[in-house]
């Protein structure tokens, strides 16, 4: 309407070609990473890389599984991001709460700010005095560690995100219940939380994200392999197995299943997740 | 974003119960800081109180490996940074990852939202596709590409031999020139889909009656992007670029994971230094004063960006 035609189907051929572009740019490595993990060893090493894999094999997979600690790996990380979800999911609903209805107060206004400015305050530069905090408690090689530090961090981000969610339901719902005999917490868990389960779903989904994808504390909080997560165990393997790259794919392809997959499922929460957090900072 | 907007009680509270606060209004202000309570108690002891910890250590002497020296120290631990042989390569390996990846993740971004924002079939998938790279955990993505790129067998090196663009495989991370680069191409792939879900949003809500007008007076293609769509995207770009920027200059995995700063420091940050201070040297004092040091320049670009977006905004 706004173009001529012969214009606007040059454009679209345009927007094709360059959507192509990216999505073979985004996926190659993933594809690259998954060929390489089921291709024995002679394969790889060689000047003429293809896709095609004359010998599929899973030598390397089993390699990882049994060879080495990769699965006490994996099953730390779960146990840590699934106690970081549930905890911040847990303390953000209620600060979330009461940072959409209860702002008229001075304090929670001053949380606010709080919050606002420990968005701003990165990992890195607390990573000393956090080190020594979890030394003085002796947390080091613990869960704990982690968890505690994560939960911090996921905390401010995910308060932002229930607080939009909730200024986005009508406060007349809660007042016809408070009316009927309804506590706070009643309110909060039988009112707003089955109305706002997709936010719900995209407040967790980064939680987790967050949790499973941190490297830096995991790798200074432990020491120890019984304790370690996934991301400094991975990053480890490459002195472990030297140059045996169908090992290290193999792994990567264990470690990016579990993301892979909550993301094709909820790959639209997380759109609309990522736009909040954006638009809220 | 506005830059620091913070909420106003969307309607003001009637006269009468601003007065002498009722008994219903005392006992939902206990319910209210009851409920901020366990978010502040982690703010207090896990953000607040290891930030004032990190500017007190950095006027102490605090070496872990020397427990002899201890007290007060002034501004040693600062100088002794400064004068560090390897600080101002730091520094400005700092300022070239930062605007480089920024720049770049920009480009990238503003290009695949603008074709993701035209009319077509498959949008969504591309658009899933395109997020892919942004939830792999960062030590997944500098190892795969780490294997893409090595020297021997990596498959970027043997497709560059291949089409002649270069003469013998290159060890683009091992090499002075090229190993911060080829980290910030790594990180500019993995973090543009966030530029690009943000840009999307903000070309979603520039509205279309503006864009015909334009047509209709005869404005071509080019001339509508660069007059009406781009200033249009200004406040989302503002807000994307600026905490990226804080986010790029602060991060310490991918340059750790794939290079650990090598080689001969050619692309150490001062994440890195600050990570080698405390967790290879113990010298907790200097990691501290660096720390406090990049905390200083943060706020203070947090304060000018302040500046200039509300002057910006008065003057409009």
């Amino acid at each position: 309407m706004l173009i001529s035609r012969g214009k606007q189907r040059l454009l679209m051929l345009l927007t094709y070609a360059v959507l192509l572009g990216f999505a073979v740019y985004c996926l190659f490595p993933f594809l690259w990473m998954l060929a390489t993990s089921l291709k024995p060893d002679e394969e790889i090493r060689t000047i003429n890389p293809t896709f095609w894999i004359e010998s599929p094999t899973f030598k390397h997979f089993d390699n990882v599984l049994h060879g080495s600690k990769f699965m006490t790996f994996f099953k730390n990380s779960v146990f840590i991001a699934l106690v970081t979800t549930a905890a911040s999911l847990l303390i953000s609903i209620f600060a979330g709460y009461a940072l959409s209805r209860f702002v008229r107060f001075r304090g929670v206004k001053l949380f606010s700010i709080a919050m606002l400015l420990s968005q701003m305050i990165p990992g890195v530069l607390l990573l000393i005095p956090l080190y020594l905090v979890m030394k003085n408690l002796s947390l080091i090689n613990s869960y704990m560690s982690l968890i505690l530090a994560y939960t911090t961090f996921t905390v401010p981000l995910c308060t932002f995100m229930m607080k939009g969610f909730f200024d986005s339901i009508p406060y007349e719902m809660e007042e016809s219940a408070e009316i009927d005999g309804c506590t706070r917490v009643g309110i909060i868990f039988r009112i707003l939380m089955p109305v706002s389960l997709p936010s719900l779903v995209a407040t967790s989904l980064f939680a987790f994200l967050n949790a499973w994808n941190e490297f830096m504390f995991g790798f200074v909080f432990i020491n120890d392999e019984s304790h370690r997560t996934l991301t400094p165990g991975i990053s480890l393997f490459k002195g472990l197995y030297q140059t045996d790259w169908g090992s290290m794919m193999a792994a990567s392809v264990m470690s990016v299943l579990p993301v892979v997959i909550l993301f094709v499922f909820l790959q639209k929460f997380l759109v609309g997740g990522m736009t909040a957090g954006a638009v809220k900072g | 974003m506005e830059p620091i907007e913070l909420e106003r009680p969307k309607k003001r509270a009637p006269k009468w119960r601003v007065a002498p606060m009722t008994l219903r209004e005392r006992k939902i202000k206990r319910i209210a800081y009851l409920f901020v309570l366990p978010a502040l108690l982690f703010f207090l002891l896990l953000n607040a109180y290891p930030l004032v910890n990190v500017l007190l250590d950095s006027f102490q002497f605090k070496n872990l490996m020397n427990k002899a020296l201890s007290g007060f120290a002034g501004l040693s631990n600062y100088r002794e940074v400064i004068h560090n042989e390897y600080f101002k390569t730091a520094l400005w390996n700092t300022v070239v990852w930062t605007v480089l990846s920024v720049a770049g993740e920009y480009v990238l971004g503003l290009i695949s939202a603008l074709a993701l924002n035209q009319p077509i079939k498959g949008r969504t998938i591309f658009r899933a596709i395109i997020i892919v790279p942004w939830v792999v955990p960062i030590v997944i993505a500098g190892m795969t590409w780490t294997w893409m790129l090595t020297p021997d067998y990596g498959i970027i090196n043997l497709w560059l031999v291949k089409l002649g663009l270069l003469k013998e495989p290159y060890y683009w991370l091992g090499e002075l020139n090229t190993a911060l680069i080829t980290v910030v191409f790594v990180n500019v792939w993995r973090s543009f889909p966030f530029y690009t879900i943000s840009l999307l949003a903000g070309l979603q809500s520039v509205s279309r009656d503006i864009i015909e007008a334009a047509a209709i007076d005869g404005a071509g293609i080019t001339r509508r992007f660069w007059h009406i769509i781009l200033p249009q995207l200004k406040t989302v770009s503002l807000t994307i670029i600026f905490i990226h920027v804080i986010w790029t200059a602060i991060n310490f995995d991918f340059i750790w994971v794939m290079t650990e700063g090598g080689p001969l420091y050619s692309s150490e940050t001062l994440p890195i230094m600050i990570y080698r201070y405390a967790m290879q040297d113990y010298n907790f004092g200097n990691a501290s004063a660096l720390a406090s040091m990049m905390l200083g320049f943060m706020i203070s670009g947090f304060i000018l960006y302040y500046f200039f977006s509300v002057r910006k905004k008065g003057a409009n």
